[in-house]
């Protein structure tokens, strides 16, 4: 590897340096309860939820869109899966298969107003997550009890001792990273995302990327709703409510540019990481709940400067400044 | 009598109230070099951008080797072996050279029961080409963005080069460009003449175009006003006839 290739490789996962010295941080103030097994597993386990929701966000975000209405589909597709489950007694590897469709559902109604009907992503997803909010006290207010094991497995069973959450996460990231290399499909995003037009112009069907983004984060969303699900061992109808802003800067936080065509999944599982080793550092701290979403907020802006400076310095690396 | 590789016939182009193009009859031949020329507003690009896909005609007909056709997407433009190089909107900044003249055509190779992308291979395709195209590209790898304006240009043609293509549209290919620049968009349509395909170009510097034509296309107000080989003319009166509609 040569030292410009070094330094791009630096760059580009600088994401998992500041994990590493956030992860020191809080490993040196507080050793003997961060720097545990059992702190990591938790960390690592109450980060695969949000962990789904980074990746839809980035599909979208890399696609030059964004989803404002992951968090309900999270939800909604949760709450109705539950209903049906329960009411109807379908077994529960059905229900896992059904939270999957109803999210991807729900992604390819905003797939369609935006990738077909081409409407702003914005105003699309911000309606639709209102509709979707409320569409679930529509289904249930309260919680859904009584779910199957198989059904709750995913977010909350173990295996040799590890949360299966962790395994399903870590799987689904490598299984992401391989589609978004090396099939078409995920060339085509990242183009579509880089230059509509001058994909459009190739000869590609972009309405059709497109639409095929908004269905994969709302998979990726129902998966997440399956793993909150099985988190607190019930459905309830605020689930996953105001994840949506977290997932956003776990994704800008990992490098994926909010204007498209550029990022990597593996990068946004270290930003989804990251807000998960903070959330747990300042919780070990004891610092007051109201402190720690400010400091949520000064992190997310601290990470747009950062993703800012680094495109910066990858490009005088490119260019052959540096 | 040779048979026109595209014949257009009396194509129309309106967008609401606004007539872009009034009853087009225009041909082109198996290595033929046009230059398309006119003012703004006289309709070229309108009329490139339905052969290209982009938009199809209000009216009218296309004639591929005499048979009629539709062109409604960019990708019956593409399958038909139309390759246009758009001013601002041919490549993506922010994929390399690979990847930008193999978009929409990627190479892939079967991994067990999936097709995966077989990067390998198009990148050892796009840097024979570039280096035939006599392009300084140090790697496939590198991201377009970062090229100039000429290199860009080239990536573009190399890419209506490497798929065959029969028709190369080029839309004021050397507009911002310096002058080497210039100069190598201009060795590159000889070079697909010497291939044999086609190529309509549009641009503003009629003395720059002059030599590589064979035949010019004076456009006014959404029509064709004139019709000439290059034998036949001279700069001057292409510029007078520019000048006087």
């Amino acid at each position: 590897m040569n030292s410009k290739k070094l330094k791009l490789f630096f760059v580009d996962n600088m994401i998992w340096v500041i994990l590493l010295g956030v992860f020191l941080f809080f490993g040196i103030i507080k050793p003997r309860t961060f720097l545990t097994f059992q702190n990591v597993h938790f960390i690592l386990y109450v980060s695969s939820m949000m962990g789904f929701l980074v990746f839809a966000e980035t599909i979208c975000l890399l696609s030059g869109n964004f989803d404002l209405s992951i968090g309900e589909i999270a939800g909604f597709s949760a709450m109705v899966t539950a209903v049906i489950t329960v009411k109807s007694g379908l077994p529960g590897y059905l229900g896992i298969i059904l939270v999957v469709l109803i999210g991807g559902l729900c992604g390819a109604f905003n797939g369609l107003l935006v990738g077909k009907i081409r409407l702003n992503p914005f105003l699309v997803t911000l309606g639709t997550s209102i509709m979707f909010d409320w569409l679930t006290m529509v289904v249930r207010r309260g919680s859904v009890l009584g779910l199957p094991a198989v059904y709750l497995a995913p977010g909350g069973a173990r295996v040799f001792g590890v949360y299966l959450a962790i395994f399903i996460l870590l799987g689904f990231a490598i299984l992401l990273a391989f589609v978004l290399a090396k099939t078409i499909w995920g060339s085509n995003l990242y183009s579509v995302g880089g230059n509509i037009e001058a994909t459009r112009r190739c000869g590609i069907n972009t309405d059709k990327v497109v639409f095929s983004a908004f269905v994969v984060a709302g998979m990726l969303a129902g998966i997440s709703g399956l793993l909150y699900t099985g988190y607190m061992g019930v459905a309830t109808s605020n689930l996953a409510d105001g994840t949506v802003f977290m997932a956003f800067a776990g994704a800008v936080i990992g490098g994926v540019s909010l204007t498209g065509g550029r990022g990597s999944i593996l990068n946004a599982l270290g930003g989804t990481l990251l807000l998960g080793i903070i959330e747990a550092g300042l919780t070990m701290m004891a610092i007051d709940p109201a402190w720690q979403g400010t400091f949520t907020g000064v992190l997310v802006l601290v990470a747009i400067l950062l993703n800012q400076s680094r495109q910066i310095l990858r490009d005088r690396i490119l260019m052959g400044e540096m | 009598m040779e048979i026109p590789l595209i014949k257009m016939e009396d194509i129309h182009k309106w967008f609401d109230r606004t007539y872009a193009l009034r009853g087009v009859n225009f041909e082109i031949y198996k290595g033929e070099v046009v230059g398309l020329i006119g003012s703004n507003g006289a309709g070229k690009s309108t009329l490139i951008k339905i052969l290209s896909g982009v938009f199809p005609p209000s009216k009218g007909r296309i004639f591929y080797h005499d048979e009629e056709i539709e062109i409604k997407t960019p990708k019956d433009a593409i399958d038909l072996g139309i390759e246009t190089v758009h001013q601002d909107y041919s490549l993506v900044g922010e994929r390399n050279v690979a990847q930008n003249i193999f978009l929409g055509r990627e190479l892939v190779r079967s991994a067990g029961f999936i097709k995966v992308l077989d990067t390998q291979k198009m990148e050892e395709v796009a840097s024979q080409k570039v280096r035939e195209l006599g392009l300084n590209i140090s790697s496939p790898t590198q991201e377009v963005r970062f090229l100039s304006g000429g290199e860009r240009q080239g990536i573009a043609i190399a890419r209506a080069m490497l798929f065959k293509a029969t028709l190369v549209i080029l839309d004021e290919p050397t507009t911002a460009l310096s002058v080497k620049g210039c100069r190598q968009v201009l060795d590159f349509i000889s070079q697909l003449k010497k291939n044999d395909i086609a190529c309509i170009f549009i641009d503003h510097n009629i003395g720059r175009i002059f030599p590589l034509a064979d035949r010019f296309v004076v456009m006014s107000h959404g029509q064709i006003i004139e019709n000439v080989l290059r034998e036949d003319t001279s700069v001057e009166e292409i510029e007078d006839l520019l000048v006087s509609c």
